[in-house]
């Protein structure tokens, strides 16, 4: 059938271009707060997604990823002697201080773990080895931190907490949009930063004659005279069952049933819950989303697109149709039934939709390649978003085309005998 | 009931319109017939109610009282579904202005009704061809109307009028908007069409050239036939 709408739609070739301008810039608006809600979830789980472990083991106070109280390596010696772990490693995610060679102190995330083991390992290393972090007091950097911390490559000495820190490698990727700059480390190393300024005393307690023994680790920071209780010429040294991690990385062995693993670890561990990565991501991610202004923010930035979008579509298909209406009142005279006007009227919305959605998805990864390789700001659309935000454009389009339909209902066709 | 050679036909057509609590009336109990192949001519003064009265007889308005038969079925009572599919099958329409789709071309004027009117794309593609050929207009097939000239433009209105051949052509100021030449021709094909074709052709028109070639005239003034045929 000969696509009235097509022709009509690219008759005028400038109003056309003004047109899709508007649908261009609603789709990008759209496309750009989902993908950096996209972005900011996945950056936010991307330590979670970057594991090999089949299941996390965290304190029985874990509210995310970032907000959780240590597990004493005790546990982790528990765990790993249980005939189903195949594996365990001890995790250490925690802040301390960086000093830049100038300006102001910088707040960080160690990430401690255990460079030999393939249950934690960071993604992309441009420069250096994860097997150089086996030498004490070394780290790598994010490349998209190098500024905020002052580091100008390999090789380079600054001090983190009360010690020195030497940068041996860069990684990309290892950033979070809403956490401090990543220092990655050994376990070793990083029990070292953590301890530094620190002292550190275990309470144990048998609460009943016959039950278990209860230990609390209790941290106090060091009065200012004796800041450094290590000795930066000292090798750091392995982690001691009074030591504490923050998450415990568990291999199953093949086979096993990792609920009931879960339920096990959970069992027989001190005050710790198991989840497995699935759960983790989403616990965290949920947290960001819902318990946070964040989620609320991007999300109305997501609406505020489909509204604008809406509007000007509506307007633009409310015009086009005014400017034609005696034509439709043409078809209608001549025989044309409701539902081919309404056909017409919907296939300029769909054309619109299409000729607005594909150089707007060319803008937003523009935008999103942009971002992340300037700022290191995660800009996700995946193919599943793609694939959303062209549903959201045709609905947001079709929908609009309400409008103009009640106008031509409105038409009487026998306005074409009105000269 | 009509003669089976009488394919309009109106019966106390009698239309008032509504302008706040008053109702005025527009045309006044009118009879009226046209047999299959003949000019029937709508003549009278601005305001006599002619475009009411075609608009009627074409089923785009439905009369206060009175009833319309079209080839022996009577329309007025008719769903407004089932009217327009009556239109889009026995009515062709010619207006003053053509009424042109500007965006398509000639040809895909008349594909737009041929398709309209259920012929698949290629089939339509073809007819179009023919039809454009049968007002001269073959060679202009893939311009837009306003690459046409105004006695160009109407050709092609009629030649989509006849887009799958109509038994009724209804035309409202065919020739009003033409020079003399283009009057002449737009007049002889209309005369092509009730005499060769069979057409039943019925036009409103203050335009004196086409008298010569009517069979018949009805003049209307304030609503009223004056010289019924």
């Amino acid at each position: 059938m000969v696509s009235l709408a097509r022709k009509n739609l690219l008759e005028d070739i400038p109003r056309f271009l003004v047109a899709q301008a508007g649908i261009l810039f609603a789709v990008t608006l759209v496309t750009i707060q989902l993908g950096i809600f996209s972005g900011f979830s996945k950056s936010t789980v991307k330590l979670i997604e970057n594991s090999n472990a089949d299941i996390w083991v965290a304190s029985d106070t874990l509210v995310q990823l970032e907000l959780t109280l240590p597990v004493p390596v005790s546990e982790l010696i528990k765990a790993r002697k249980m005939p189903e772990v195949a594996r365990g490693d001890g995790l250490i995610f925690s802040g301390a201080h960086w000093f830049p060679k100038e300006g102001e102190l910088v707040r960080v995330r160690i990430i401690g773990f255990n460079p030999q083991s393939s249950l934690y390992q960071p993604e992309t290393v441009l420069e250096g080895s994860v097997s150089n972090l086996t030498e004490p007091y070394t780290a790598m950097i994010d490349i998209f931190d190098q500024n905020t911390l002052q580091v100008e490559g390999i090789g380079d000495q600054l001090q983190m907490s009360s010690l020195p820190v030497e940068v041996v490698g860069m990684t990309e990727g290892n950033t979070s949009m809403i956490s401090n700059p990543f220092v990655l480390m050994s376990l070793k190393n990083a029990n070292a930063y953590l301890r530094a300024g620190q002292t550190s005393q275990i309470n144990c307690q048998l609460p009943e004659k016959g039950s278990q023994l209860e230990c609390i680790n209790m941290f106090h920071p060091e009065p200012d005279d004796q800041a450094t209780t290590i000795e930066p010429n000292i090798e750091p040294r392995n982690l001691a069952a009074s030591d504490v991690v923050t998450f415990i990385l568990i291999k199953a062995e093949s086979g096993q049933d990792l609920s009931a693993l879960k339920d096990k670890l959970e069992q027989k561990l001190n005050n710790v819950k198991a989840y497995t990565k699935e759960e983790l991501i989403n616990i965290t991610e949920t947290y960001w989303q819902q318990r946070t202004g964040i989620g609320l923010v991007l999300g109305l930035g997501t609406v505020v697109g489909i509204v604008v979008g809406t509007v000007v579509v509506s307007q633009i298909l409310y015009s086009s149709v005014s400017d034609h209406l005696k034509e439709f009142g043409t078809l209608k005279a001549m025989g044309a039934s409701a539902g081919m006007i309404y056909r017409i009227i919907i296939e300029q919305a769909v054309w619109m939709a299409i000729f607005g959605y594909l150089p707007a998805m060319l803008l937003s990864f523009g935008v999103a390649y942009w971002i992340n390789s300037s700022q290191g700001t995660l800009l996700l659309i995946t193919p599943t978003s793609a694939i959303a935000i062209f549903v959201i454009t045709m609905a947001m389009c079709i929908g609009s085309a309400i409008f103009a339909i009640q106008k031509v209902n409105r038409v009487d066709p026998a306005i074409v005998f009105k000269a | 009931m009509a003669s089976p050679s009488v394919t309009v036909q109106a019966e106390q057509i009698t239309m008032f319109f509504k302008s706040g609590q008053q109702e005025i009336p527009i045309l006044k109990n009118i009879n009226w017939k046209a047999t299959r192949g003949t000019i029937q001519l709508l003549m009278g003064p601005s305001g006599s109610g002619k475009t009411t009265f075609i608009s009627i007889l074409a089923g785009l308005l439905t009369p206060t009282q009175g009833q319309v038969y079209l080839l022996g079925q009577e329309i007025t009572h008719l769903s407004r579904q089932k009217r327009t599919a009556f239109r889009r099958e026995h009515i062709g329409f010619i207006f003053q202005n053509f009424n042109l789709f500007p965006a398509l071309t000639a040809a895909e004027n008349i594909e737009i009704i041929l398709n309209m009117k259920g012929v698949k794309k290629e089939q339509a593609r073809y007819q179009a061809q023919e039809l454009l050929q049968q007002v001269g207009l073959h060679l202009y097939a893939n311009q837009k109307p306003k690459d046409l000239s105004g006695g160009q433009k109407q050709r092609v209105a009629i030649a989509r009028a006849l887009a799958g051949s109509p038994c009724l052509i209804m035309a409202d100021e065919p020739t009003a908007a033409l020079d003399s030449q283009s009057g002449y021709q737009v007049t002889e094909l209309l005369k092509h069409l009730a005499k060769e074709k069979g057409c039943t052709v019925l036009i409103v028109t203050h335009d004196p050239r086409i008298q010569d070639v009517a069979d018949h005239i009805t003049y209307l003034e304030d609503g009223r036939l004056i010289l019924p045929n």
